[in-house]
């Protein structure tokens, strides 16, 4: 820490955490080489790392509900390139590889159904939308609480659907995305991804089912 | 991703060639730019922000020019502004679908 002694104000527990830890790599420390940082790859040497952590003080919730629209945000992005290519003929199914399919439910207590890749990700975002809707879920008021176990009961649940888009966009549409150039903005944004259901113990391995290697090399990177 | 198929769709390239796919795809790369560079912006920000604040709290304490209860309630206020940042900008209105 800085100036040898820093008294800490907060006395929560969850908020002893401190913001920034320190990374071998490069430390985003001023605002100029900003522009930089955010060209050259950003998924190299722990830029991303440290951006995830929560800010100290920070209420865990609001920082989680605020990364939900950010990831949501991103992969509605990722997918809206592709969708000339993911179409009801050439992806029948939610599928990514041949051993994993994610079906939907349509009505609570009804049996999941298949559905078509682009159908899936279509429910799936308005079903996102509808959460952050909710004032009950996602407090716009500045006065909104979040409800109790938002993390466990929402976001985990919110991220480990999310991830499946970028499961089927990496094992289906791959090539797609080499071609159109976007393998870099794709990258980012799943590393970014992953650093931060890390950060925060949200999604088990089990959860990246097919992008299990690809999570522990980017990891490693 | 080693399952993904070789081969590319037979009408990838007319499909990739149209106005509309060009057209999503630089929209799709701003984006991003903007979005990490915004967020590094708050991220950075964020974290002078709160080192001024300890820093005038710490001095304040050696000074003992103010009661602890004081201090304490100072940095809770400061965080309760900072909270409300970060909620705006969650809500923020967002680039919507540009389809």
């Amino acid at each position: 820490r800085e100036n040898g002694v820093v008294t800490d104000f907060n006395y929560t527990p969850s908020h002893q955490k401190p913001f920034l830890q320190p990374t071998a790599g490069t430390t985003v420390s001023s605002h100029q080489d900003l522009k930089q940082i955010v060209e050259m790859t950003l998924g190299s040497e722990g830029v991303l790392n440290q951006a995830v952590k929560l800010p100290r003080g920070e209420d865990e919730n609001e920082w989680m509900a605020v990364h939900c629209v950010d990831f949501y945000n991103q992969i509605n992005m990722l997918y809206g390139t592709i969708t000339e290519f993911c179409s009801p003929q050439s992806c029948p199914r939610m599928i990514a590889t041949n051993e994993y399919e994610y079906l939907w439910s349509f009505q609570k207590g009804q049996a999941p159904v298949a559905v078509s890749a682009p159908k899936y990700v279509e429910c799936l975002m308005r079903w996102c939308q509808d959460q952050f809707d909710d004032e009950s879920v996602f407090p716009a008021k500045m006065s909104g609480q979040f409800p109790p176990k938002f993390i466990e009961r929402y976001v985990v649940q919110m991220l480990r659907r999310l991830f499946r888009v970028y499961a089927h966009i990496y094992c289906h549409h791959f090539n797609e995305v080499l071609e159109l150039n976007l393998q870099t903005v794709l990258n980012t944004s799943f590393r970014h991804f992953c650093l931060f259901s890390q950060e925060f113990e949200l999604l088990r391995p089990a959860d990246f089912g097919p992008l299990v290697e690809l999570v522990m090399e980017l990891r490693d990177r | 991703i080693k399952n993904s198929p070789k081969k590319l769709p037979r009408d990838f390239h007319v499909k990739a060639e149209l106005h509309k796919t060009q057209r999503v795809v630089s929209v799709c790369q701003m984006y991003f730019l903007d979005y990490y560079c915004d967020m590094f912006d708050y991220v950075i920000s964020r974290r002078q922000r709160t080192r001024k604040v300890l820093e005038y709290l710490n001095q304040q304490k050696t000074l003992k020019s103010l009661p602890d209860d004081r201090l304490n309630s100072e940095w809770v206020g400061y965080l309760e502004k900072e909270h409300d940042i970060l909620r705006k900008r969650r809500l923020k209105p967002k680039n919507k679908d540009f389809e």
